[in-house]
């Protein structure tokens, strides 16, 4: 059953596949085009999807399929994919590029087996996660009658729909959910980002390989600590890696490149409610970073931005029109901020970080960046991200009307987990007066 | 120099990751030997063990349609909120139905008449209600039709 449930999901590269088959894209090496196809692919059938619901048309695999699939090819069509790139010259990997492989492969291992000896699972899965995506799957739509009968308002109506709406496209193709499936894809994310990160950073192989491994490592102990496998975590740092790997490269100005990392973003909004402030601080920064005229700042903003928009938009208009949510606000108004609890929130952040491997998988990297020297300008974008998001989560904590420190407990770690990621990509950022590529 | 920045910059992220690589494999429950753990929360979240195990055991004796609950002996309202959603979860197609919302219990006629009984923990006073399941983490009970 595991198996069936999973398959359609790594099927997903089909999906993505007449958009990353187009020549702008053959700079990819395979792998990194594989896992960037199956992102795109995800993120696609999601949108259908949602499409599907807001027209009241109920999910059928093969018509969410071929429409997702006709969405990646008229998306290809776009000016913007068309121009060949100058493919880099495929060097040899180095001592440090398998010294990186070996780590990637401990950190997966790790993430696999403690999955496997249920020592990863997430109670979420089991408190909304899986319990939508299971009930979406009998009713081959979004349940708005279920979503809200009394006492269900613990499923978080407003979460943004990608997660449920894949897990309910999977058990449809299995014949059921798959509590097992839904836990394996934690590991099996691991490992997608271990084979597809290095590729889709680009630049000096041996630094991209090694902060690769070390992104990759700081998600798979995270993950096991703060218990993500089967929620919509893992998924998120996933898109969240992928798009800033694409906005760090040398050639990140290149139209292609910048639609891609919004298709990446727009799954990161449409994945929890933390990835719209991610996409927002990150396609921020790296305009404001890049400089240039106004025009071009605007054409690069939508570029970035344009996908989430849409994918959010079809969300809340869905939400709206069923009366079901027309906001994200589930702790209190918006902006009504408790500063009093801001010692609270300070205390138990740091007890939740240090709860995680003692800290150090937020402090390795921040101490990998502070010894590698002067960050490069682009480099700023993934390091401002992440301050970004430290910021975001203690605006959110702040919040709650009640005492915050149980909930930042039990949410903080997974929630900051792709703090050190950012950090670890932030070395591997090609800048203007960056060092040549090694020997 | 150039060359220098880059070694640093390589050999100090493959270092980190070779360390929290390493941590994450020693916090992998290795003791626990290789073979499948009974749930999925043995080694992680345990507190929720014993409600997702009879649960899972509970369902193939709990016919769709039917009403159940899902409480914990001796009571406790932080527990049941869990069980309430766990039953949402394990138990699709039955009508699950809340002894506790968010920590708090729920007034008794939410769920008095629910057909089914499912008991974490100690065993209640039976009552009139007939004992449908036995198992290490608790019991499950049907009411007899009044």
């Amino acid at each position: 059953m595991t198996a069936f449930w999973i398959a359609p999901l790594l099927l997903m590269p089909l999906v993505g596949a007449p958009l990353l088959l187009r020549a702008s894209f053959r700079r990819f090496p395979v792998a990194a085009g594989v896992v960037l196809a199956g992102a795109a692919g995800a993120i696609l059938t999601s949108f259908v999807m949602t499409l599907f619901a807001l027209v009241g048309r109920r999910w059928s695999l093969s018509a969410v399929a071929a429409a997702a699939t006709l969405l990646a090819w008229a998306l290809s069509q776009l000016p913007a994919f068309a121009p060949d790139p100058a493919l880099p010259s495929a060097a040899r990997p180095g001592l440090a590029s398998r010294l990186a492989a070996l780590v990637s492969a401990g950190a997966i291992a790790a993430a696999a087996f403690a999955t496997y000896l249920a020592a990863a699972t997430s109670p979420d899965l089991f408190n909304f996660w899986g319990t939508k995506a299971q009930r979406f799957a009998a009713a081959s739509e979004i349940d708005v009658a279920y979503l809200k009968e009394p006492f269900h308002g613990f499923l978080h109506p407003y979460y943004p729909p990608l997660v449920t709406n894949l897990g309910a496209f999977a058990s449809m193709a299995a014949g059921r959910f798959s509590w097992e499936g839904a836990i394996a894809t934690f590991p099996l994310l691991v490992a997608a980002l271990a084979v597809g990160l290095p590729g889709t950073l680009g630049g000096s192989r041996s630094r991209s390989a090694a902060a690769s491994a070390l992104a990759v490592s700081a998600v798979s102990i995270v993950g096991i600590r703060a218990f993500v496998a089967g929620n919509g975590d893992t998924p998120l740092v996933f898109f969240e890696t992928l798009a800033m790997a694409l906005l760090l490269r040398s050639d990140a100005g290149d139209p292609s490149l910048q639609w891609l990392a919004g298709l990446l973003l727009a799954g990161a909004a449409t994945t929890k409610v933390e990835g719209l402030p991610f996409a927002m601080a990150s396609a921020g920064l790296f305009v404001a970073l890049r400089g240039g005229p106004f025009r071009s700042a605007l054409e690069t903003t939508a570029r970035l931005l344009g996908p989430a928009s849409l994918a959010l938009a079809a969300w809340f208009v869905f939400g709206a029109s069923r009366g079901l949510f027309h906001e994200y606000s589930e702790y209190g108004p918006f902006a009504t901020l408790h500063l009093e609890h801001f010692p609270r929130v300070a205390s138990a952040l740091a007890a939740a970080l240090a709860g995680a491997a003692h800290g150090l998988p937020f402090l390795i990297p921040l101490v990998v960046v502070v010894v590698s020297g002067r960050p490069s300008r682009a480099s700023w974008t993934a390091i401002g991200t992440a301050g970004a998001l430290v910021a975001f989560l203690l605006f959110a904590y702040l919040h709650m009307a009640a005492d915050p420190r149980l909930w930042v407990m039990w949410s903080a770690a997974r929630v900051l987990m792709p703090v050190p990621v950012m950090l670890a990509l932030a070395i591997a950022a090609d800048g203007p007066a960056e060092e040549p590529s090694p020997r | 120099m150039p060359r220098r920045r880059l070694d640093i910059r390589t050999a100090s992220a493959l270092a980190g990751g070779a360390l929290l690589a390493a941590l994450a494999l020693r916090g992998v429950p290795w003791f626990a030997g290789l073979a499948p753990p009974p749930t999925p929360f043995t080694h992680g979240v345990t507190f929720l063990e014993p409600a997702y195990s009879l649960l899972r055991d509970a369902a193939s004796r709990i016919p769709a349609g039917a009403s159940v609950v899902v409480l914990r002996e001796p009571r406790n309202p932080g527990f049941e909120s869990h069980f309430y959603r766990f039953g949402l979860a394990l138990l699709p197609g039955r009508r699950v139905l809340p002894s506790a919302f968010f920590d708090s219990f729920t007034p008794p006629e939410t769920w008095a008449t629910a057909e089914y009984r499912i008991v974490v923990g100690g065993r209640p006073t039976p009552g009139d209600d007939e004992l449908v399941l036995t198992t290490p983490s608790g019991t499950v009970w049907q009411r007899k039709k009044r």
